[in-house]
């Protein structure tokens, strides 16, 4: 029931509840001050294992709901959307208060979700506590969430207990025997052990290792122990008879552990409680006979004790109450228990309903966990220091190497001490949004004596004020009337209600006003003390994730506190708290001051925080370690408002929105996209609700993102389709084929295309001719000039500067870097066709840093290389071409503008190289030029004009916008310029084309962007896993186990065109036991060729005349050009007989 | 005479007629609907799902087939299929539903593409999606015209957007460089050219680097080249002054 969310509905609107319940908030304040007694814990299980249920449970025992709802109110659910939904989508915590005998404590409770896609909200809640509950399904066993939150406790090193919740459901659905449910419960206590086991064994084997790697050297003597065996495990196994297994129904209210059954049998068979304790779980029996305990209760057929003494008397009860309904049965129990039942419960219709009446006397559940959770849980006082480092040491860095202040703070975390020179340090695990109206000091609270008094001297001022005014219209209209002017009557009357009117104005405006303000969302940071106190309104800095203690120390003057005006240091900023707040699920109470080891909410800090963060008044204190995040987030949709001009509202809720969720992530691509990447479909859904209801208020829109694609050409295939030698095949001329052999064989007046893929193309007013070859660069070369888009940006904007005579210092290193990059080149452009290719770039583009280059082969041609910078260029030949040279920023325009948008889907080029083999302007170009030459006006104005025409890519563009006002303003003076347009800009036209020509004359094919795709899954669902991949023509790269657990780690690539949807569909097939990570990683050339059709006799028997089999490459441009609104090639009926052409009204 | 009745009417369902007049004559053929464009653009291959006869007709539908002889006088040969071809190259036709609307959908799109690339929204810098201007363009009640370019309707498009929501054209960022003469009074006259003025250098020239409108190029450039007799000069700096990488909240 992985993806299944029954809808429960509940009308909790309807029940108003008293916040603070029988416990007072002095009362809390009080126990607050008692680490030694004060429990932070959260409740962890997969999804609908019945956390909130149970943890409703435990809130009714503190008398803030009535127990009669606990189970169906899910108190801790304030949203309305976990309500309808049915699941939990965030973590909230309550303050409850517990008094077992004579000691009284504090539980600072968490309530997780268990739902995959909030498990960031688990991460948050479990960083703050102590311990854990696991909850476990009793009929559903162990679940993926149930591993994953078991491994999270592992990570973060608290300590949890166990309670196998809905027992109820052994009994009445699958209808077992009291000897089956015990062999059941057992499987399960196996099944958790065995995934704590393993988490143990791979923590043993990855600390081995370290060992190892630290030691390898010297001893030569391997050592066949894995370190297992040394290992004590015994404390981490859950088992009924360490007392930290709590068996339970929370729906029905009752929980138990061995120990309360312990008890009462120790009194009714004067049996030592130690010893029943010790055999009431396991194989052991009871002899009647010689009253006395015995062993091997299965080999010998006997009813286990737990059966006989526990289960037993459960099965009765339900027996007697829910499927017998027997009156009088039900009685002696009630009074065998000595259980007190109103007269409303047992005449109920619902048997149910008496039944949890019963129980919820007889054993609490509430009881039973938090006796258990202040017993074996541990308290804020004992926390492991081992768990400290961790906390404290950030990534990779030792604990030990921290500098020496940070490391004595370790001390301050083991005291919890909350003196008052403790240092104050608290850990924000997330920000959530609340509505400013439910702040304590918004609400509306009953009026004070004074209070009610101001306001009723008010209200008989305004009452006063109303009669005078009334008085006053009343005269006025009299006066009038009685002066006979009928047609001046209206007009006073109307002044009068017009100044009442602007009165109410005044005072609905300032309402309005005070909703406005109250609209917003007020960010609280949920946060816990580690050590020191913390008092509302003061000063503490706020340490980002890549704040460095030694640093901060070295920066800070010594004895520097946050009140003060505090240096600039990197990752370190000042904050006050404004405010403190106990937290109570859907309630906050405000609080003066929060001792350590409290859980607590803190406002105003939603300028300095934005996920999570580290506050301290302590410079040396380092911030913790990330949270680590069991999903991250990899559904990508983009996000549009429905009505374009709302785009700064979306802006800011989306920002608001990045604040409020753990999890979530917010960006805005280059293309404009506004993305949202969220951990799944669920957690989508919930962020989009929120952005429509509570942070942007707008109606928005979720699509698909937009792919990017890059176009390239290969060397020409040698084989064809069908794996066969294409050299001796004969091709096999069919209809459509002829018409493709016209356009590519085409050499009209203007245009040549030679079969070797060299195309010349000469300019309108034939002055200037140019030819081309594309050239397919190797893998390495793109790589690389791909990385070093950076370098060859700055490489541009030295030659820039250097053509236009100023020196630039540029730094060393840069330099360096350049000519690194050259070499690199030199090195990996080797062979006869690329000699002394490096020396010859021309320019690189799109944009002129981007993986394609020009390539200057005009022969006699010397230009200044690109390298020039590096000093060696020599100014050789540069008087030679000075003809062409004009028009050199034409030609690299033309370059630019054909790699900016390729043909095939006018996507950007990659890896491929152009080379200028020909270039002539032709002499009636020529004299005219020089002629200008002699006059110096027109001449300068020539070369500003190539200049500018040159520099701007644009001539088509420019003059396509401003087509009118050009028509007109032709300059009739323009020496360069003819019936057409000036050479320059016409050049750039002519490039352009014969890059695309060239480029289309070469085997072209599309790249696709792709993902690495890791993926962990366990090995019964991998057959899923590859169907998954295989179906979005994803590749698995390589699989291999994890040492010591049963999980398989994938590694796959995957098109990021196919990644919609991706995971949403591995984690329903496997159900939810693999879950993937996706990160982009490359550009991949897709095999198939998108104009591909068959032209061999094989081919034609493999694919058919038509080749209608799905080409994935053509499936991607075709679709790229239909967004784009470029011509496709598709028909618009299939079939010309098979078309409905009635019109309706025939 | 035939009677007229609706019995005996047979009606023309599935049938796209295309005209030719040559040679004084009019000559028709009867082709399937939504075919005879995906045939002019070499989509579809196969004459027989284009035409629903090789006959050539003077009338479809009355069904009064072209005489031999008018068609080798015309045509200069019989041949009926190559005749067909080429009425069907050169006739005129009525566009049918489908090819007119996948035609108009089709511009739009473009329309909405090239709006997307020229604008952005200047507040954040950043273009729109084509997505979003296809949708404000649906918003305005914008309808597509077949018979004007799309450049032409994309930037009427950009004009009537204007009104509805943040978007202007991106701006082309321009050095301008001017002798000191005439820098002072050129200044006054590209000043309402020129929308943003990003820094202004006056020691021996004028030096200006500035953001414009793409529309005011072809003026900024006349106005320099003509006032300073070609001393002055002009430079791109850049094409599309937008914001360049992701970003991250």
């Amino acid at each position: 029931c992985f993806i299944c969310l029954p809808v429960r509905s509940v009308d909790y609107a309807s029940h108003s509840v008293l916040a603070m319940g029988l416990t007072s908030l002095d009362k809390i304040i009080a126990l607050q001050r008692n680490p030694a007694n004060t429990r932070n814990l959260c409740i962890l299980a997969h999804v609908d294992h019945g956390k909130t249920t149970l943890a409703d449970c435990l809130v009714a025992s503190n008398g803030i709901i009535s127990s009669r709802l606990a189970g169906k109110l899910r108190y801790l659910d304030s949203r309305e959307d976990e309500q309808i939904r049915g699941i939990t989508m965030k973590s909230s915590a309550i303050s409850l208060h517990y008094s077992n005998g004579d000691q009284e404590y504090l539980l600072n409770l968490i309530d997780s979700p268990g739902h995959v896609d909030f498990s960031s909200e688990v991460s948050t809640a479990v960083r703050l506590c102590d311990g854990a509950i696991v909850v476990v399904d009793a009929v559903e066993g162990v679940c993926p969430q149930t591993q994953a939150v078991l491994r999270q406790a592992w990570l973060e090193n608290i300590k949890p207990v166990l309670v196998i919740n809905k027992i109820d459901r052994l009994i009445m659905e699958l209808k077992l025997t009291s000897q089956e449910a015990y062999t059941h419960l057992q499987k399960i206590l196996e099944q958790v052990n065995a995934v704590t086991g393993s988490l143990f064994t791979s923590k043993v084997l990855e600390e081995r290792e370290e060992k190892e790697s630290e030691t390898s050297s010297g001893d030569q003597v391997y050592d066949w122990s894995t370190g297992l065996e040394e290992a004590d495990d015994s404390q981490l196994y859950f088992s009924p008879d360490q007392g930290n297994v709590v068996f339970a129904s929370a729906i029905d209210g009752w929980g138990f552990s061995i120990q309360q059954f312990a008890q009462i049998y120790s009194q009714r068979m004067g049996v030592r409680a130690e010893v029943l304790l010790k055999t009431l779980w396991g194989d052991f029996y009871l002899n009647a006979k010689a009253k006395k305990i015995m062993k091997g209760a299965q080999a010998k057929g006997k009813k286990q004790l737990f059966v006989q003494l526990v289960l037993d008397n459960i099965w009765s009860l339900y027996d007697a109450v829910v499927t017998r309904r027997d009156k009088e049965k039900v009685e002696k129990v009630v009074t065998s228990l000595g259980v007190k039942v109103m007269a409303r419960d047992s005449r109920h219709s619902d048997p149910k309903v008496l039944l949890s009446a019963i129980c919820s006397q007889w054993l609490p559940v509430s009881q039973a966990v938090l006796s258990m959770v202040c017993e074996k849980l541990p308290s804020p006082l004992d926390m492991a220091a081992e768990k400290v480092e961790k906390l404290m040491s950030v990534g990779a860095r030792r604990f030990d190497l921290l500098p020496e202040q940070t490391q004595e703070l370790k001390k301050a975390f083991l005291q919890c001490s909350s003196g008052e020179d403790a240092p104050a340090i608290v850990f924000v695990s997330k920000m959530f949004a609340v509505d400013t109206k439910a702040l304590p000091q918004n609400r509306q609270r009953p009026l004070t004596q004074d209070e009610i008094a101001q306001r009723r001297e008010l209200a008989r001022q305004r009452h006063a004020d109303r009669m005078t005014a009334d008085q006053t219209a009343t005269e006025s209209q009299r006066d009038l009337t009685h002066s006979g002017n009928t047609s001046q009557d209206v007009q006073p009357a109307g002044l009068s209600t017009g100044t009442l009117n602007s009165t109410l104005f005044i005072s609905f405006y300032f309402f309005k006003h005070t909703a406005e303000e109250e609209q917003k969302e007020t960010f609280i940071a949920f946060a816990r003390v580690y050590s020191g106190l913390v008092k509302k309104g003061q000063r503490v800095f706020v340490l980002g994730p890549k704040y460095d203690p030694a640093q901060g120390l070295s920066m800070l003057p010594e004895g520097c506190s946050a009140s003060d005006c505090v240096p600039e240091v990197p990752y370190l900023s000042c904050c006050s708290m404004e405010s403190l707040y106990l937290l109570m699920g859907r309630e906050l109470e405000e609080l003066e001051q929060v001792p350590a080891g409290n859980v607590l909410g803190i406002r105003g800090l939603e300028e300095c925080v934005l996920k999570s963060a580290t506050l301290s008044t302590s410079p040396a204190c380092p911030p913790f370690t990330p949270l680590n995040f069991e999903a991250t987030p990899i559904v990508r949709v983009a996000i549009e408002p429905k009505h374009p001009s709302e785009m700064p509202k979306l802006v800011r809720g989306m920002r608001l929105l990045n604040q409020a969720d753990p999890c979530a992530e917010v960006l805005i691509q280059e293309t404009g996209e506004h993305v949202l990447v969220t951990a799944g479909e669920v957690h989508l859904q919930r962020c989009l609700d929120d952005l429509r209801d509570r942070f942007a208020k707008i109606e928005i829109s979720a699509s698909k993102p937009i792919i990017p694609f890059r176009e390239t050409v290969v060397r020409p295939p040698k084989v064809d389709m069908v794996n066969e030698d294409l050299g001796k095949q004969q091709k096999v001329a069919i209809i459509h084929q002829v018409k493709e052999e016209v356009t590519q064989g085409r050499s009209s007046d203007t245009l040549h295309v030679d079969p070797s893929g060299l195309v010349t193309v000469t300019i309108p007013n034939r002055m200037a001719t140019v030819s081309v070859r594309a050239i397919p660069l190797p893998e390495e070369v793109t790589h690389l000039l791909e990385r070093s888009t950076e370098l060859i940006r700055s490489l541009e904007q030295v030659n820039m500067s250097l053509r236009e005579g100023k020196t630039v210092d540029v730094s060393l290193r840069t330099m360096e870097a350049i000519a690194g990059l050259k070499a690199q080149l030199e090195n990996l452009l080797q062979g006869r066709k690329w000699r002394n290719a490096v020396e010859r770039i021309w320019a690189f583009g799109p944009r002129r840093y981007g993986p394609n280059f020009l390539l200057n082969s005009v022969e006699g041609y010397q230009r200044l290389s690109v390298w020039h910078c590096l000093g060696r260029g020599d100014k050789a030949g540069e008087a030679g071409a000075a003809v062409i040279r004009d028009f050199d920023n034409s030609i690299v325009s033309g370059f630019q503008l054909a790699t900016l948008s390729g043909p095939m889907c006018e996507e950007p080029l990659m890896g491929v190289c152009f080379s200028v083999e020909r270039w002539d302007v032709q002499s009636s170009a020529v004299p005219q030029h020089q002629d200008s030459l002699e006059e110096n006006s027109i001449s300068h104005e020539a070369l500003a004009n190539s200049r500018v025409e040159g520099s701007t890519k644009t001539s088509s563009e420019v003059e396509g916008t401003v087509a009118g006002q050009s028509q007109a303003r032709r300059r009739p003076e323009a020496a360069s310029a003819d019936c057409y347009r000036p050479v320059s800009g016409q050049l750039i036209a002519a490039m352009k084309e014969a890059c695309r020509r060239a480029f289309q004359a070469q085997p072209q094919r599309l790249m696709a962007a792709m993902y690495t795709c890791e993926i962990m899954a366990t090995a019964e669902v991998l057959g899923r896993v590859y169907g998954v991949l295989g179906k979005r023509e994803g590749r698995v790269l390589h699989e291999e186990m994890k040492e010591g657990t049963d999980m398989f780690i994938i590694k796959a690539v995957l098109p990021v065109a196919e990644s919609f949807g991706f995971a949403d569909e591995i984690r329903k097939r496997t159900s939810g036991l693999a879950s993937p990570q996706l990160v982009f990683s490359h550009w991949e050339v897709i095999s198939s060729d998108p104009h591909w059709v068959p032209t061999t006799e094989e081919e034609y028997l493999h694919f058919g005349e038509k080749a209608d089999s799905a080409n994935q490459a053509l499936k991607y441009m075709n679709a790229v050009r239909r967004r784009k609104g470029l011509y496709v090639e598709e028909k618009i009926v299939e079939h010309a007989e098979k078309q409905r052409t009635l019109s309706k009204n025939k | 005479m035939s009677i007229f009745t609706p019995t005996n009417q047979i009606r023309l369902t599935n049938v796209a007629v295309v005209r030719m007049k040559k040679g004084g004559k009019r000559f028709e053929i009867a082709c399937y609907k939504n075919k005879v464009m995906n045939w002019r653009a070499g989509a579809e291959k196969d004459l027989d799902e284009v035409l629903q006869t090789h006959s050539v007709f003077v009338n479809v539908s009355k069904g009064q087939v072209a005489k031999k002889d008018d068609l080798t006088k015309t045509f200069g040969t019989d041949d009926l299929t190559e005749i067909c071809k080429q009425i069907l190259a050169k006739g005129e036709l009525q566009v049918s539903d489908k090819e007119r609307h996948s035609q108009l959908e089709t511009m739009f799109r473009d329309i909405a593409t090239i709006v997307a690339e020229k604008c952005v929204n200047p507040e954040t810098k950043r273009p729109y999606t084509v997505s979003l201007i296809e949708r404000a363009m649906k918003d305005i009640h914008y309808s597509v015209k077949a018979g004007k370019s799309t450049k032409q309707q994309a930037l009427e498009v950009i004009r009537q957007l204007k009104e509805t929501m943040e978007i202007q054209r991106a701006h082309m960022r321009l050095r301008l460089v001017l002798p000191a003469k005439e820098g002072k009074r050129l200044k006054e006259k590209l000043k309402p050219l020129l929308q943003v003025v990003e820094s202004e250098d006056f020691d021996e020239e004028l030096e200006m680097v500035c953001l414009v409108d793409p529309g005011c190029f072809r003026e900024i450039d006349e106005l320099i080249r003509c006032e300073t007799k070609g001393r002055g000069s002009l430079e791109v700096l850049s094409l599309k002054d937008v914001e360049e990488g992701e970003e991250k909240f």
